[in-house]
């Protein structure tokens, strides 16, 4: 569903099912807590950031050779994941709709820290910044982290501005997720790399 | 990581016409299957699957779903003809339409079939301030006497006016627009999607800092 689960959409499947419902026309959109706020919310912007990692990791996954269905796997994990965190930032303090959401687990962040020491420990030391770049599937993990950055830094804003309430342990998780996020990205980029046989570009002094 | 979800098989033992153009199937409910009142499950029958609102409360031994015949539709054809013992298959509960008490006045808003979640919420206990129910004729307030006790002011909308001296004449939106005095309410709108955009557009016009919950129809 390329509208994201915490958004206030429709479930019904049916051929005459149009798309599109014409109730954010006007510049306004449905939290998932029921709230109407203008596009440019805080938490728009992070989910709206969100969803275009997670579209971002769909280009990466599409970029990877097919038999890697270990990577695939990963970070077809790391999407589902990045749904349950765009319904947190989806809904407001107190919300009777927190019911509904999705713990976000220890689990899932222990989950990125394996995976980073694992791929890290197959990966030569870095002695040098990197370029962003190298192999396709290496540029897009690469766009992916600067954006999960981004994403990370918006939620830093709706975790500052809401008060204190029910969501915020939940929202400093989804922060330690995003950051640990950042970090496999980019040895996922290195990665890429090394399997498609290329070293990552080092940066050089003008 | 996908996980594959449980299918329930059922089938239908009960099945009977509304209206003219709806119809009410009970199905057998799994010993297993629980859901929240708003809930809806994807019931698939033959290659054709979609989903449907329970319109039966958690508390009811069978499950009842509200379904407008649509000649275009597969599955709505199919099921309208089918008879009763015959089987089917679902998943679910799915969707997040549930009641979400708060501070605010709760207002029910459905067209057509949408009164489906809003019955099962009525018959669970839970109660809005008002629920409108927009239908084109009164021969379609299927669900009338049960809800006219249940669900606090039940107003049905005629669309088709001078109908009915008991009803609202207008849509759901005409009678938002005229009736209700102002504030800050907790909608819940299930239907056509265009009433949903309408309605949408008037609580940010005429209701604003009120709440939005939908589930939307074809």
């Amino acid at each position: 569903m390329a509208r994201g689960a915490w958004q206030a959409a429709g479930n019904r499947k049916d051929k005459t099912m149009k798309i599109y419902t014409g109730t954010g026309d006007r510049g306004k959109t449905s939290l998932f807590s029921g709230e109407r706020v203008t596009k440019t919310n805080d938490r728009i912007e992070a989910y709206g950031d969100l969803d275009e990692l997670n579209s971002i990791i769909g280009a990466l996954i599409a970029s990877l050779p097919v038999d890697r269905v270990d990577l695939i796997g990963e970070l077809q994990q790391i999407q589902s994941d990045i749904f349950i965190i765009g319904a947190w930032l989806a809904t407001t303090a107190n919300s009777p709709a927190i019911d509904a959401l999705e713990e976000i687990k220890d689990t899932q962040i222990n989950f990125l820290e394996k995976a980073i020491d694992r791929l890290d420990n197959q990966l030569p030391n870095l002695k040098n910044f990197i370029l962003p770049g190298g192999h396709s599937s290496a540029a897009w993990a690469h766009v992916a982290r600067s954006v999960c950055r981004r994403t990370e830094r918006h939620a830093v804003r709706v975790l500052k501005e809401s008060d204190t309430d029910a969501s915020t342990p939940e929202l400093e998780k989804a922060l330690i997720y995003l950051n640990r996020l950042s970090d496999y990205l980019f040895v996922m980029a290195r990665e890429c790399n090394r399997l498609h046989g290329l070293s990552d570009i080092t940066w050089k002094k003008s | 990581m996908t996980t594959s979800e449980k299918v329930y098989p059922t089938e239908i033992i009960d099945h009977r016409w509304l209206s003219k153009k709806t119809f009410e199937i009970k199905l057998h409910r799994p010993a297993a299957f629980n859901f929240k009142p708003g809930q809806l499950i994807s019931l698939k029958y033959k290659n054709d699957d979609r989903d449907y609102s329970l319109a039966s409360s958690p508390d009811e031994s069978e499950l009842r779903l509200c379904i407008r015949y649509v000649k275009e539709g597969l599955l709505s054809r199919a099921l309208g003809d089918a008879v009763t013992g015959t089987g089917l298959t679902f998943c679910g509960p799915h969707g997040y339409f549930t009641f979400k008490p708060s501070a605010r006045v709760p207002i029910w808003v459905a067209t057509g079939t949408g009164i489906a979640p809003f019955r099962s919420m009525a018959c669970s206990g839970m109660a809005a301030a008002y629920l409108l129910h927009g239908v084109d004729t009164s021969s379609e307030l299927y669900y009338a006497e049960e809800l006219q006790p249940a669900a606090g002011n039940y107003i049905p909308c005629l669309s088709q006016s001078g109908q009915s001296p008991t009803a609202f004449n207008g849509r759901v939106t005409d009678y938002l627009q005229k009736q209700l005095p102002p504030g800050n309410y907790d909608f819940y709108l299930c239907g056509r999607r265009e009433m949903i955009r309408d309605v949408t557009m008037l609580v940010d016009d005429q209701f604003e800092g009120s709440f939005i919950y939908t589930e939307t129809f074809y």
